[in-house]
């Protein structure tokens, strides 16, 4: 049952004589006002105020009692939370309960230019006089309250509850409230203050110890827990058990019964989305696009192509023309009919039509046969090519000499290069042949084959991680490098090493004797090693690691269930990094199970939350041996009624507990009794509004003049009557 | 100000008509109010409880003594009850298992878990 505040602006304040008391219930969690003699308060609020700033004016307001969430996002919440009036069941800030009485008034209809109605407010058992002082003046200075009388809650529910029956005229109230539990003795109807008792528990701490208690156990999820809603999670789902030891056993050893008792709160999950591929027309569409593209740029290519090819021709033809002209010319005209055509021999011609004729091949699409013909083409004209190697440097001219230099270059060159290509052709063939003999070993036992490929790419994998640690961590591999636990040498790797051990040096030498540094060139090479950051060979391509390559790839080849080790820098990375699991529908419940007991246990046992006093049951025996009472008939009276009110009694299983708690204490064979309150959180001020509209009541209170010309001492001793 | 805002009356008027002392009248701006009032502690203090006779109710002595009863030793995380007491982290726990999870706990999570039972060392 959630909390409601009920806060219209009532409208019949004009229709109540100025006799008729204002009766205030001023709770520690809640204020209820209303007329006196009516059956319910017309206004009820959360008993706190707030004065945040208006985001709009910048301008700080006062705000009483719960609003709706959704109006408080106009207002910077940040420097003020709600505040009570209250410390402890004592008021203390007058301030804060200014705003609270003008709120309520002002919700009531009051306008008139004063309150010119009596008040019955409640406040706690024996208030410190400073507060009921303070309060007084507050009502009759500001208000202009006529007259004002204080009771105690406790007492006004205990008194309406004798009324309805359910409780006799001597009895015991234990008021489990908002910040304390009372006990207070009944006797002949009259309230017995000398055998009350109070311990400081109540529904505050209850709720406190909850929202702690979730907040430790779900960090992540801190923020949900708030105040309002952990209050409500109390009311729904709190309950007290009938023994404590015996139900948590029951959650211990994990029972079907503790099951049911569990509770689960879901907070708001949205899965997470799936990474869905495009649709299968998206991808149609894609390809058809790619599709175009590649089209145009093939068109665009063969039409360059055939351009090219046009042009070469033409240039061929031109060169042949060129040519056969150059045969009917006479050998003596050849030089003037060159220089017209820009060429200067009949080889240049020749050349460049040999040339354009191997472009146009190229171009048409025929380049493997002129390959193999320009690559043969050398092999025979090598010799005679090469000739003028042979000739010894003193026979030839300075122009020949340059020329064989010339040829010399170029033979070199093309001999390295045939013996590159040898040398390919060698390991291609090798290749082949291992594969070949893989291929017959697999074929004659694929089990064999497959896991002896497995062990080797193991053992392999395992060298080649082991030589990359050593070059990252130096000597100290134990192989826990990765599972952490590394201290600070080790954590560096050998280049880095390296430069400490060079500074450190270089600091270590700087502290004797006279600096010399930079008098030797070879100093300056210091910094050249300190800057070194990584090895040297580390692009190095060793066998192994090649080796390793080849098998992983055959082993991908042959093998589906085969996955690659990640390359050791990435997996090293992998194992550092703690691995998130994606969030889970489990990730955002909250279960309640011990908590759903344990939190209300606080109202019996206080030292679980370290407050050392009596719990519940206790304190109904410590509030009998207070009252001392002469006979044990009186005592049996008082266990016979014991009313519980206030509104943390509201938890399931607490009359019984109460009960057998109290049994524990009293001597064998007393009757016990105890009744719960009609409505344990609004019977106060039922009974207050009782008491309020009896004949007598005006003779309970005391106006301003009373208070100025009694004084101090006398308010102190004040106290209603409530058996009128 | 807003329309909802207003129309919701939200926001506590500075003035009415009832009461004879407005409060910006009774305190004026500037003043933090923290330090007007008296905490419950220096009310009971300034109270002088000890100058009256003790068999008179007050608000000091009508308080509960502390319990009679054994207290309950209850394992801090999970509720059961706690036969162990970790010396390290003073945290009561009920199993093996508990005791796995208060020593993987952070010390602030160790004492906010002592907090709760009022036994979390406070520096002052």
């Amino acid at each position: 049952m959630p909390f409601v505040s009920q806060i219209q602006r009532q409208t019949d304040y004009g229709l109540f004589p100025s006799a008729t008391p204002i009766v205030i219930d001023n709770g520690a969690s809640s204020f209820r006002i209303g007329w006196a003699g009516e059956d319910d308060p017309r206004v009820i609020f959360r008993n706190i105020v707030q004065r945040p700033r208006h985001k709009a004016t910048g301008e700080t307001v006062t705000v009483v009692g719960d609003h709706d969430p959704a109006l408080m996002k106009y207002f910077d919440c940040t420097r003020s939370g709600p505040r009570s009036a209250f410390d402890s069941n004592v008021v203390y800030q007058f301030e804060i309960m200014e705003y609270i009485f003008d709120f309520g008034f002002d919700r009531l209809g009051a306008n008139g230019p004063e309150i010119d109605h009596p008040v019955l407010i409640t406040e706690c058992v024996c208030n410190p006089v400073y507060s009921r002082s303070k309060m007084a003046e507050l009502l009759f200075e500001t208000y202009g309250v006529p007259s004002v009388a204080f009771g105690v809650d406790a007492a006004f529910s205990y008194k309406y509850n004798q009324q309805l029956g359910i409780c006799a005229r001597d009895g015991l109230a234990i008021s489990p409230g908002f910040t304390t539990t009372h006990v207070i003795p009944f006797v002949d109807g009259e309230a017995v203050y000398k055998g009350a008792c109070r311990t400081n528990v109540g529904g505050y701490h209850v709720t406190d110890y909850f929202k702690q208690l979730l907040s430790l156990k779900h960090p992540h999820h801190m923020t949900r827990f708030t105040w309002e809603k952990v209050e409500d999670l109390k009311m729904e789902h709190c309950y007290i058990a009938p023994d404590y030891a015996l139900e948590t056993q029951l959650f211990q050893k994990g029972t079907k019964e503790a099951e049911d008792k569990t509770r689960c709160w879901q907070l708001p999950w949205v899965p997470p989305v799936v990474e869905e591929g495009p649709s299968e027309e998206e991808l149609a569409r894609r390809a058809a696009i790619r599709e175009r593209q590649g089209q145009r740029l093939r068109e665009m290519a063969e039409a360059k192509r055939s351009s090219r090819i046009n042009e070469l021709e033409n240039e061929l033809r031109g060169l042949a023309f060129l040519l056969k002209q150059l045969e009917q010319v006479g050998e003596e005209d050849v030089p003037s009919f060159l220089s017209e055509t820009g060429y200067t021999s009949k080889q240049e011609i020749e050349s460049a039509h040999a040339k354009a004729t191997q472009s146009l091949r190229k171009a048409k699409g025929e380049p493997k046969a002129d390959q193999v013909e320009s690559d043969e083409k050398i092999d025979p004209s090598a010799d005679e090519k090469f000739s003028l190697l042979n000739v010894p440097d003193n026979m030839l001219s300075a122009e020949q000499l340059k020329e064989k230099k010339r040829l010399n270059f170029l033979k070199t060159t093309t001999e390295g290069r045939q013996r590159a290509k040898q040398k390919r052709m060698e390991e291609e063939l090798e290749r082949e042949r291992k594969n070949r003999e893989d291929e017959e070993k697999r074929l004659a036992n694929p089990g064999l084959y497959l896991e002896q490929l497995h062990v080797k790419y193991k053992e392999l994998s395992e060298k080649v991680e082991q030589r990359k640690r050593l070059k990252t961590n130096g000597g100290n591999t134990n192989g826990n490098n990765l599972s952490g636990g590394v201290g600070r040498g080790e954590r560096l790797n050998a280049a880095q090493r390296e430069r400490m051990r060079l500074l450190t040096t270089a600091a270590f030498d700087r502290g004797k004797g006279e600096d010399t540094f930079g008098a030797k060139d070879e100093d300056w090479q210091l910094y050249k090693l300190m800057s070194k950051d990584n090895d040297d060979d580390d692009d190095e391509h060793d066998p192994e690691e090649a080796e390793l390559t080849r098998i992983s790839s055959r082993l991908q080849e042959i093998d589906p269930t085969f996955i690659p080790k990640a390359e050791s820098g990435t997996s090293q990375q992998v194992v550092e990094v703690p691995k998130f699991r994606p969030l889970t529908k489990e990730d955002f419940q909250v279960i309640l199970g011990v908590e759903r007991f344990r939190c209300p246990e606080i109202l019996f046992n206080p030292n679980l939350v370290g407050i050392d006093q009596a719990g519940m049951d206790e304190m109904a025996g410590v509030s009998i041996r207070r009252l001392s009472c002469d006979s044990k008939d009186v005592e049996d009276r008082l266990t016979q009624s014991i009313l519980i009110t206030g509104g943390s009694c509201l938890f399931p299983g607490i009359s019984e507990r109460l009960e057998a708690g109290i049994r524990m204490i009293r001597p064998c064979g007393s009757p016990i009794r105890v009744v719960r309150a009609s409505d344990p959180v609004l019977d106060a001020w039922h009974g207050a509004s009782m008491y309020a509209s009896a004949l007598q009541f005006p003779s309970q209170t005391f106006t301003r003049m009373d208070y100025y010309e009694k004084g101090e001492d006398w308010l102190r001793r004040y106290q209603v009557r409530y058996s009128l | 100000m807003e329309p909802e805002l207003l129309e919701a009356e939200l926001v506590l008027p500075a003035y009415f008509s009832f009461k004879k002392i407005q409060i910006y009248e009774k305190y004026p701006k500037g003043q933090s109010s923290a330090k007007r009032f008296k905490h419950l502690k220096q009310i009971i203090q300034a109270e002088n409880f000890q100058n009256y006779p003790p068999d008179e109710p007050n608000y000091v002595n009508i308080e509960s003594p502390p319990s009679m009863h054994p207290s309950k030793r209850i394992c801090d995380i999970t509720g059961y009850e706690a036969p162990y007491h970790d010396p390290r982290t003073k945290l009561r726990y009920a199993n093996a298992g508990v005791f796995k999870v208060i020593r993987s706990l952070s010390n602030d999570y160790v004492q906010r878990y002592l907090a709760l039972r009022n036994a979390a060392i406070v520096l002052r």
